[in-house]
């Protein structure tokens, strides 16, 4: 068993797979959401899932950091690693698990706290800095990170709900990075935004790639093939396509996919 | 009186008859088709049978209040009005049924009228007991010195009068009880609520919450006789004694933890409720970022309800101080000022009470010391109750 995950390890980090998923299947008391899913995330990219509501994409997404342990009735089988690591494995602790893979969700939810708590957050539970200075020094990088450091330098003691969506949504982004995760999952982040805070966020995203393996849900199909390299297509939970975004956009194998991006279905 | 049911009955039968009326004479003016009509029959009898019994019910309202004023008689010309306005409000609302009459919104109207007649009702019963009260409470002044009143730390009323009447070890004794009940409650209740909004599966929390809301459900005699019984002396027994604080089974501890008893349903369910009402989201944003569950609940969860919390708390505050019936059974009767939890005190509101009952004169300064008190702690827990508002009101924005 060592040997075979060391093995693992060995392949993943050759072709820089970064989190690989096998025959997962999710239930829902008796609801089958997610049927046999198959797919390698890479490391260092964008990966978005589209497909139409309901088609099981954010319960996969919510699969990789063990959110779905917080629904009673949510049953998670199959297999995920995360570097070769299997998640579901007893052993591990998914309080450390979600440290590692950070998580922002659809509607900005900032914690009713000053700017700088809602950052310093996950850094002060995780014990990430040693003195005050530090965690300054944290809060800053993590803000600029998210591009949000001019805005808010000003006003790190004002609360974190007086900003505007898209500032809350990036004050989001910025505490997910301050834990330093290794991935970031993102549950359709401009959903609740304008285009222009979209824009902002997207960009972002853009950044985020040189350091973080980011996973996007969306259902804007254009946000799809403007932010990510990779693209994987849920259809009544099935993973139907996963592929280049490039392929997937102008030559889709399976008609399903077709179909939906050229917006016969969904 | 028996003319006033009579009265009463008259308008309800012309009601009853006027609804009737005005649907059928709405259905015969729209010629059988009712989409012809701008309001339907039903709206039409809404709007005649509001007309036909308000007005003279204000009448009615109107005219008892004159003949109180007058100390005259009713006598027939007044039930001629009152009947007289029911048949013309009747009347005129069964003539204005047209085509284009808009029943609906003179209803509405009738409608707006009687909600905030309601809404002042309200407003005026707590203006009239505290103008009640303070009429009475100025009168005591006037045969006691307001300093000893508020000052002296002795309370000891007499038959024959001279007696001492400050309200310092009442008060002592009200806010010591009611400090143990709530640092008893509090916690507990607050616990309680977390644990069945958090931790407690659905079926627990199905059977344990409206267990525990049965606890308010008990009469406080109920919990008086309790603490009479079974506390106070198992108190004494166990604790008092033993550890040489005296031998008294009524107590300040013995009252106070049992309305903590008392006040654990109310601290739970409120708190139960504003916790439900931190949204699930921030809970995610929590544990997503790798928390743990009492740390979300800690750092998150209880910082977002926290002003909540606090109306809970001080409603329970304001529920303890007002408390009468534990405290007679479980603390005593006698106003001291001492601080030693076991032993006997009492409270401003049993003194209210005694005071009241007693079979002194009602203009002497033993009886009307119950209006100054009463209204002392009418003002205490007002107090309590806006900064409660007030502490909701402030902090209400901060998630959402």
């Amino acid at each position: 068993m060592e040997d075979l995950t060391q093995m693992d390890r060995a392949m993943s980090t050759q072709q820089d797979i970064k989190i690989s998923a096998k025959n997962v299947q999710v239930y829902y008391d008796k609801n089958h959401a997610i049927k046999d899913v198959n797919v390698e995330i890479a490391d260092k990219t964008v990966t978005a899932f589209i497909g139409p509501s309901g088609c099981g994409k954010s319960t996969f997404l919510r699969c990789i950091n063990r959110m779905n342990d917080t629904i009673d009735i949510c049953r998670v089988e199959g297999d995920i690693r995360i570097d070769g690591e299997d998640i579901y494995d007893p052993k591990v602790d998914p309080v450390q698990l979600r440290a590692k893979v950070g998580m922002v969700f659809q509607k900005p939810n900032p914690f009713p706290k000053s700017i700088y708590d809602n950052v310093a957050y996950g850094p002060k539970i995780h014990g990430l800095s040693r003195n005050k200075a530090e965690l300054d020094e944290i809060v800053e990088k993590s803000l600029r990170k998210a591009a949000l450091w001019n805005e808010a330098k000003d006003r790190l003691d004002a609360p974190g709900t007086g900003l505007s969506g898209g500032q809350q949504q990036r004050l989001c982004i910025a505490r997910a990075i301050a834990t330093a995760p290794e991935v970031l999952l993102m549950d359709e982040p401009c959903s609740a935004l304008d285009p222009i805070a979209t824009a902002q966020v997207e960009e972002l995203i853009d950044e985020l790639r040189q350091s973080y393996s980011v996973v996007i849900v969306t259902h804007s199909m254009q946000q799809a093939a403007r932010v990510s390299q990779k693209t994987a297509f849920f259809h009544l939970g099935n993973l139907v396509e996963y592929d280049d975004t490039d392929k997937i956009f102008t030559n889709p194998e399976d008609p399903r996919t077709e179909s939906y991006i050229s917006g016969r279905i969904g | 009186m028996q003319s006033l049911t009579t009265l009463l009955f008259v308008i309800l039968a012309l009601a009853v008859a006027g609804y009737f009326l005005a649907k059928s004479r709405a259905l015969q003016v729209a010629g059988g088709d009712i989409r012809g009509l701008v309001s339907l029959p039903s709206q039409h009898a809404l709007n005649t049978v509001l007309s036909t019994v308000i007005p003279p019910l204000a009448a009615i309202l109107l005219i008892s209040l004159y003949l109180r004023l007058t100390d005259g008689n009713g006598s027939w010309f007044f039930t001629l009005v009152v009947i007289g306005l029911a048949v013309t409000g009747m009347a005129l609302s069964l003539i204005g049924i047209k085509q284009q009459a808009r029943a609906r919104t003179f209803a509405e109207r009738w409608i707006m009228g009687l909600l905030i007649f309601a809404s002042t009702i309200a407003i005026m019963t707590t203006v009239g007991i505290v103008l009640s009260m303070l009429s009475e409470t100025i009168n005591f002044f006037g045969q006691y010195d307001w300093r000893r009143f508020f000052f002296s730390t002795e309370f000891t009323p007499r038959f024959q009068g001279d007696s001492e009447l400050g309200i310092l070890p009442l008060l002592w004794g009200t806010l010591y009880v009611s400090f143990i009940a709530l640092s008893f409650a509090v916690p507990i209740g607050l616990f309680a609520a977390i644990y069945l909004s958090e931790y407690a599966g659905h079926r627990l929390r199905s059977v344990a919450k409206p267990a525990i809301e049965v606890l308010a459900g008990i009469p406080t005699i109920v919990y008086g006789l309790f603490a009479l019984f079974i506390v106070g002396p198992g108190l004494r027994d166990y604790f008092a004694q033993p550890m040489g604080f005296g031998d008294s089974a009524i107590s300040v501890m013995t009252a106070g933890l049992v309305m903590g008893i008392m006040l654990i349903p109310f601290v739970s369910s409120l708190s139960d409720d504003i916790i439900n009402a931190v949204p699930q989201s921030m809970r995610d944003g929590s544990l997503g970022l790798g928390a743990t569950k009492s740390e979300t609940i800690r750092q998150v969860v209880i910082p977002a309800a926290l002003p909540g919390i606090i109306g809970a708390g001080l409603l329970a505050t304001s529920r303890a101080i007002g408390e009468t019936m534990i405290v007679v059974l479980g603390a005593g009767a006698a106003a001291k000022l001492s601080l030693n939890p076991f032993e006997a005190m009492t409270t401003v509101t049993v003194k209210i009470v005694s005071q009241l009952t007693g079979d002194t004169d009602f203009a002497s300064p033993e009886t009307l010391v119950a209006f100054a008190l009463g209204l002392t702690l009418f003002v205490i827990t007002l107090g309590l109750n806006v900064f409660a508002l007030y502490i909701v009101r402030k902090y209400r924005e901060q998630y959402e």
